[in-house]
């Protein structure tokens, strides 16, 4: 076994060996000189075999602390691009929410909440679709405010407005769940019943007109009982959404012109209105 | 002076690059010690941008010892304009840890106050002065 001496020899051999090279008995011993040689030059290799251990050594210790800053380094970057994604996600978070927003505003009333005209458009259209697949059936109201404008200007536009709101709140609870009412234009609403025919139709503009009669609108200027008259048609074979509401529309003049607060029916498209109405579509007047 | 695109930021330099439809307007005054970056950032390349940006940073920081303000009114950044931003407020705490005076203004638009839960989210890891405030339409 070696001891713990730098050069890792064995203590005794080293120690026996400069006794015996210092001892003057063998002082002319022809092995002394060279003996003496080779324990100089052993003495020269181990000391240089030390320094290349240090060495080697120092570098392992350099590469472990050039480890250590890389994955320092490579640490922050980490939680650098995790914070930039943190932040990305949220932007991205931020600009759904307002594209739901424009959607809304796109296709809501501002003031009444109702959906507006396009979105309205839109929904008839689809039923037009499916009562062309389905030979379903649906109706639609022309409700317009009587003597709106008298509201305006006795009362002034915000009472109006206050008007209009609380009438597009009376009209969703008059209708039924899958039904739905638009603001068509200023004072006028358009609601699409689906699947119901005059009967159901007429049931449900009677159900409105009494909703609204038990309105009242409370204003600082006093209070407003608002009255509507609606037109009702349903939808014939052969007819799109424009028809029905055409002929809606003039049922709704005539309940104007007959006294106001009450509905009056349309009359069914003539067979000439549904094949003029056919003819149009199919070859449209040039511009 | 002003500093045109892609190049280095000399000592004493201006930055004015009026907002494209993909980048925010920048304008850095270097003896005012002001750094504005208003609009939107979402570049294909964020480099193009962001270099002359964090360039003028660094030479105004290691050329001056002055207080540095920065304005930012920023309503959208892609993720690497985050990133470059970061980069950004990484110099600036750098800078704030050796003693410098500096500040940020996170502008953001009253009627979208989620912006300045962004600009809370940014400044999280920083200790120097970071305002979040709102400004009306």
């Amino acid at each position: 076994m070696s001891g713990s001496t730098p050069h890792g020899l064995d203590d005794n051999l080293e120690e026996r060996v400069a006794e015996l090279l210092a001892d003057e008995q063998y002082a002319d011993h022809p092995l002394r000189e060279v003996l003496e040689q080779v324990m100089d030059r052993m003495g020269q290799q181990l000391s240089r075999l030390e320094r290349i251990t240090q060495i080697s050594d120092r570098y392992q210790t350099g590469a472990q602390e050039r480890v250590l800053h890389i994955s320092r380094r490579y640490d922050r970057q980490i939680r650098k691009l995790e914070k930039a994604i943190r932040i990305s996600d949220r932007y991205q978070a931020m600009l759904n929410d307002l594209n739901k927003a424009l959607q809304e505003a796109s296709t809501h009333d501002q003031l009444t909440g109702l959906p507006n005209r396009r979105l309205m458009a839109d929904r008839c259209r689809r039923e037009d679709h499916r009562s062309q697949r389905e030979s379903s059936t649906y109706s639609l109201l022309a409700i317009d405010v009587d003597r709106f404008k008298t509201i305006n200007d006795t009362y002034g536009h915000e009472a109006g407005d206050r008007v209009l709101v609380e009438l597009g709140q009376a009209f969703r609870r008059g209708l039924r769940d899958y039904d739905s009412c638009a603001r068509w234009g200023g004072e006028e609403f358009l609601a699409l019943l689906i699947g119901a025919d005059l009967s159901t139709a007429e049931h449900v503009a009677q159900r409105i007109l009494e909703t609204v009669r038990s309105l009242c609108v409370d204003l600082p200027s006093g209070v407003i009982s608002p009255r509507v008259s609606i037109g009702v048609a349903e939808h014939h074979t052969g007819e799109l959404y424009t028809d029905v509401y055409r002929r809606a529309d003039a049922a709704l003049l005539l309940a104007k012109e007959s006294g106001r607060d009450r509905f009056l029916v349309a009359a069914p498209p003539t067979e000439l209105e549904i094949q003029t109405a056919a003819q149009l579509r199919d070859d449209p007047p040039s511009a | 002076m002003t500093q045109s695109s892609g190049q280095t930021s000399t000592q004493g330099s201006n930055l004015d690059l009026p907002a494209t439809q993909a980048t925010p307007a920048v304008q850095a005054d270097w003896n005012a010690g002001f750094l504005l970056m208003a609009g939107e950032s979402y570049p294909e390349n964020t480099y193009e941008i962001f270099d002359d940006i964090i360039s003028w940073v660094e030479a105004y920081l290691t050329g001056t010892d002055r207080p540095l303000h920065m304005e930012l009114r920023l309503n959208y950044l892609n993720t690497s304009s985050i990133r470059a931003m970061i980069d950004i407020f990484d110099r600036l705490q750098n800078a704030a840890d050796a003693g410098r005076e500096l500040s940020v203004n996170w502008l953001y638009d009253s009627r979208n106050p989620r912006s300045a839960e962004l600009g809370e989210e940014f400044k999280e890891d920083y200790d120097f002065d970071f305002v979040i405030s709102a400004v009306g339409d």
